[in-house]
């Protein structure tokens, strides 16, 4: 239709965005085929030394794990209590302008200070927490010195940071949501349960699945509460690979080996996001939503 | 100065066949109607001629220069759509001026012309209101009075009408004809579904189905002699019954064994299969002989009831003048009178129109 | 019963909500006593309010550090970071939404997946290229450095959520600029752009969200020159936390974007988010 008028548009994002993260990521397929670290000039061939070390290195895989474990209960949680309190918030209560700013408070703090704060807390002789138990009568908790109430800590931190994130995209999908379908059911006479369950959910399906997915996206990069509450521990008890990759590149300097890791990480995170992303897709398709 | 279209045809993978091969010449300072179904491709045709719609093959050009050659915003093409586009964060007087700006008038002279315009569509007390508190009629006329201000050569108007209220649309009708009249040198191509618009407004009428223009000419010969079965039904409003009958020894006979004589007009055809059409006001309801038939439907409208008869040769509609107390279910006898019967080939082709300078 | 269920939820999440920002405020005014030695709750009562926390992070003599510089840094940082997302990412998604790109087999679809998918990309994988790559251009520890990097996280971002917002507005508004004389570019600034501004205040408020909280770039990327507040707070971390002076620089350090809460909530209820969330 109009010559370069399409491309006006598209290319300058497009191009920036490309020229940002091709040629780091390129850069980083080929570092993992070596043995580098920063401090020689060149870069060597060693075939595929580094993957193989991968394959057998335990920790890696345990962090994999824990943070698939970790990113699906923190989401799940983060949805079903996102969704309550939006359901709240929409026309459920009283005072709705100042609940709605309160509860989006927590996604607006910077999260690794937050989790700062809550290292304060948590922590086992002086924090905020034991303290409030001992109180009560109750036995103070090892919150970050054992590893199933560290990981119970960390999830109490990711659920408070972004359970207002899930808040506020079901928000604004109920506010938007048209009001003949309620109309109809208050005509007939539907119970609160069963206007949720026939008429609310369906018609947030198609919302509730995006917020999942974005929620998940960013799940799957936990770092910021790992590396300023626990530093991964007790010793690895609640490592997530961003925390471990950052520790062995950044820290211990074996840059190759850390880029095939991350490399690794990034590849499974896209494959994991896809399927997960179809299998909604074809989720959503029978309702006829 | 004239829009000529030649063998201009769209295909998409959607829709199939959009435009088909439509050629035809608009001359400036008549109002040119395009009258079909909804999907007949009447606003394909304007969004082709606008660069809207990209074309397959084919040419459009418009004195002399191709419009292949020119992007949307050289054509020169003013469009009123059925859906009020105004500009919802400019204010009325912002909306008027805005085309004129981008064709380079300077400021002073802008607002002259728009003030111009908006005084003659009667909204010269809403300057400064945005679009979002004006009503839909007012809507239409600051969409009108942008279109006209800018006295471009092609002015194309989708159906402007069609989604106003009864008294307004018949107000602005009038008030159209007299707009375009008085722009002598631009070509105005018009849209509707209504056959009485059209036949108000149209010096010449373009009759499209299926992405064809089937017929074109003025307003009494469309009406008086529709080309096909496919034109007489798109013009009759109300619509027009057509029954298959055959012609033998010296008769007409419907399909369930009713038969009337042959009326002169249609003597001279072989014997053999046909359709004949007949007006909905021609038809009369009688007290006995005729076709006979039940009643399936009642419309009363306006000062007219229409009725819808199930006869066993086919659907008939009749119209009534007044308003008359039949109901459904009830058994009616109709008269086909003979005189007022087209002929239609089995194709569709007109044979014989009631109205022709008779033999 | 139900209400008191209700009541009893909307009670008990508030309070979760609010603990840790309340027991960061009260630390924030404590003397180092009333954290050392055992969790100390209520003003007044349990410990003697002091201001030390607060005036070792401000300018003064018992200044410790100074968080303004970088509090500047993230100022400069995230509007950069914003202003770049928001204009080319806009400008892509208004193409997405507007015209058909079709390179070979790659539909509208796919590119706006690309660009979507970039979200995906954990930090921990470029941050030894964009290390390397800034270190050539010499660009590390610099303002422009830290801004180019934060986009690439930010515009897929704006991108996701201008697209759907372009597509809602109805595209004969620009046929119409078009048509009365505008190209593409003028009818995109001169009347779409006009109407845009609830979504892109949105978009926006996202990339200031997530561009003021990243620390993972501003650690690696950056060391004396730039220092953005989250990582010169982090720094705070002695071998003694002085959770005082932590407490005081993070409840300096989120009370810009928790202003920004009032701000999204007022969007929310004028229901201009609707159409941008989906």
């Amino acid at each position: 239709m109009k010559k370069g008028y399409p491309r006006f548009f598209l290319l300058p994002g497009l191009i920036l965005l490309i020229a940002i993260i091709i040629f780091p990521l390129l850069f980083t397929i080929r570092v993992t085929f070596s043995s580098w670290n920063v401090s020689q000039s060149g870069l060597n061939f060693i075939g595929g030394e580094n993957w193989s070390e991968m394959v057998r290195d335990t920790r890696y895989w345990g962090s994999l794990l824990r943070l698939f474990y970790l990113s699906f209960l923190t989401v799940a949680i983060q949805y079903a209590l996102g969704f309550a309190i939006a359901l709240f918030a929409w026309k459920g209560i009283a005072a709705r302008r100042f609940f709605r700013v309160l509860w989006l408070i927590p996604m607006m703090t910077t999260p690794s200070l937050m989790a700062i704060i809550w290292r304060s807390i948590f922590t086992e002789d002086i924090g905020a927490l034991n303290g409030l138990l001992s109180r009560v009568g109750l036995n103070p908790v090892n919150w970050l010195t054992e590893s199933g109430p560290a990981n119970i800590a960390i999830t109490i931190v990711e659920v408070w940071q972004w359970t207002p994130f899930m808040f506020l995209i079901l928000l604004a999908g109920l506010l938007s949501l048209p009001k003949e379908p309620f109309m109809a059911a208050a005509i007939d006479g539907a119970s609160a349960w069963k206007t949720f369950a026939r008429v609310t959910f369906p018609m947030m399906a198609p919302i509730s699945i995006g917020a999942i997915m974005i929620r998940l996206i960013d799940a799957s990069k936990i770092f910021d509460s790992v590396f300023t509450m626990t530093r991964g521990g007790p010793g690895n008890a609640t490592e997530t690979p961003a925390a471990y990759i950052f520790q062995r590149s950044l820290q211990d300097f074996q840059i190759a080996y850390g880029s095939t890791l991350a490399l690794m990480y990034l590849i499974l995170a896209i494959l994991t996001l896809t399927i997960i992303g179809k299998v909604f897709a074809r989720l959503s398709k029978p309702r006829g939503i | 100065m004239s829009l000529i279209l030649k063998n201009v045809s769209v295909t998409t993978e959607k829709d199939g066949v959009i435009l088909d091969d439509i050629s035809f010449e608009f001359k400036p300072g008549r109002i040119y109607i395009l009258i079909g179904r909804t999907t007949s491709g009447k606003t394909s045709l304007m969004r082709a001629i606008a660069g809207l719609l990209p074309i397959d093959s084919g040419e459009i050009t418009m004195n002399g220069v191709d419009f292949d050659e020119k992007p949307i915003w050289e054509r020169d093409v003013a469009v009123v759509y059925q859906q009020f586009i105004n500009y919802p964060n400019k204010t009325v007087l912002q909306n008027v001026e805005f085309p004129l700006l981008r064709k380079g008038l300077k400021k002073t002279e802008a607002r002259e012309v728009a003030l111009a315009s908006i005084n003659k569509v009667g909204l010269s007390d809403y300057l400064d209101r945005k679009p979002s508190q004006l009503s839909g009629g007012q809507q239409q006329r600051v969409a009108l009075a942008r279109s006209l201000s800018r006295k471009s050569h092609i002015m194309l108007l989708d159906e402007p009408l069609m989604n106003l209220d009864y008294k307004l649309r018949e107000q602005l009708r009038v008030e159209f004809k007299e707009i375009f009249n008085s722009q002598k040198d631009a070509v105005t191509i018009y849209a509707t579904t209504e056959p009485p618009e059209a036949l108000i407004l149209g010096a010449e009428i373009l009759v499209m189905h299926e992405g064809r223009i089937v017929q074109f000419g003025s307003p009494t010969e469309v009406y008086e002699q529709p080309q096909s079965t496919t034109v007489a039904r798109v013009i009759s409003d109300p619509p027009m019954s057509i029954l298959p009958v055959s012609l033998a020894a010296g008769e007409i006979r419907f399909s369930d064994g009713y038969s009337q004589p042959i009326p002169a007009k249609m003597k001279n055809f072989k014997e053999g299969r046909y359709e004949v059409g007949i007006r909905a006001n021609d038809i009369v309801s009688a007290k006995s002989g005729g076709e006979k038939g039940v009643i399936s439907l009642v419309e009363v409208s306006g000062s007219e009831t229409l009725v819808y008869v199930d006869t066993p040769a086919g659907e008939v509609v009749l119209q009534m003048e007044g308003i008359h107390d039949v109901k459904v279910g009830e058994s009616i006898s109709i008269e086909l009178p003979g005189n007022r019967l087209f002929l239609f080939e089995t194709n569709g082709a007109l044979c014989v129109s009631p109205d022709s300078a008779g033999e | 019963m139900y209400k008191v269920l209700k009541a009893t939820f909307i009670t008990i999440w508030s309070l979760f909500v609010l603990f840790p920002i309340m027991w960061a405020i009260t630390t924030s005014f404590k003397p180092e006593s009333a954290v050392v030695n055992g969790a100390t709750f209520i003003p007044f009562l349990e410990f003697q309010p002091s201001l030390i926390g607060w005036k070792a992070i401000l300018p003064g003599p018992d200044s410790l550090t100074n968080l303004l510089t970088p509090t500047l840094n993230s100022l400069i940082v995230t509007a950069g970071a914003t202003a770049i997302s928001l204009i080319f990412g806009s400008l892509a998604a208004y193409g997405l939404s507007r015209f058909t790109y079709g390179w070979k087999n790659y539909s509208n679809a796919d590119i706006i997946f690309f660009f979507v998918s970039q979200r995906i990309m954990p930090p921990v994988v470029l941050a030894i290229p964009f290390f390397l790559l800034l270190k050539e251009l010499r660009l590390l520890d610099t303002h422009l450095g830290l801004i180019l990097v934060l986009t690439s996280g930010l515009m897929p971002i704006v991108v996701w959520l201008m697209v759907d917002f372009f597509n809602a507005l109805p595209r004969e508004i620009d046929e119409m600029a078009m048509l009365e004389g505008c190209n593409p570019i003028q009818a995109f600034f001169r009347t779409i752009l006009p109407l845009s501004k609830p979504g892109l205040t949105v978009a926006g408020m996202f990339c200031v969200i997530f561009g003021w909280n990243d620390i993972f770039f501003a650690l690696t990327l950056t060391a004396t020159k730039v220092l953005t507040l989250p990582v010169a707070v982090i720094a705070l971390n002695g071998t003694v936390t002085p959770y005082w002076i932590l407490a005081a620089s993070t409840v300096f350090s989120i009370i810009p974007l928790v202003g920004l809460a009032f701000v999204i909530e007022r969007f929310l209820s004028r229901g201009n988010l609707g159409g941008a969330v989906r």
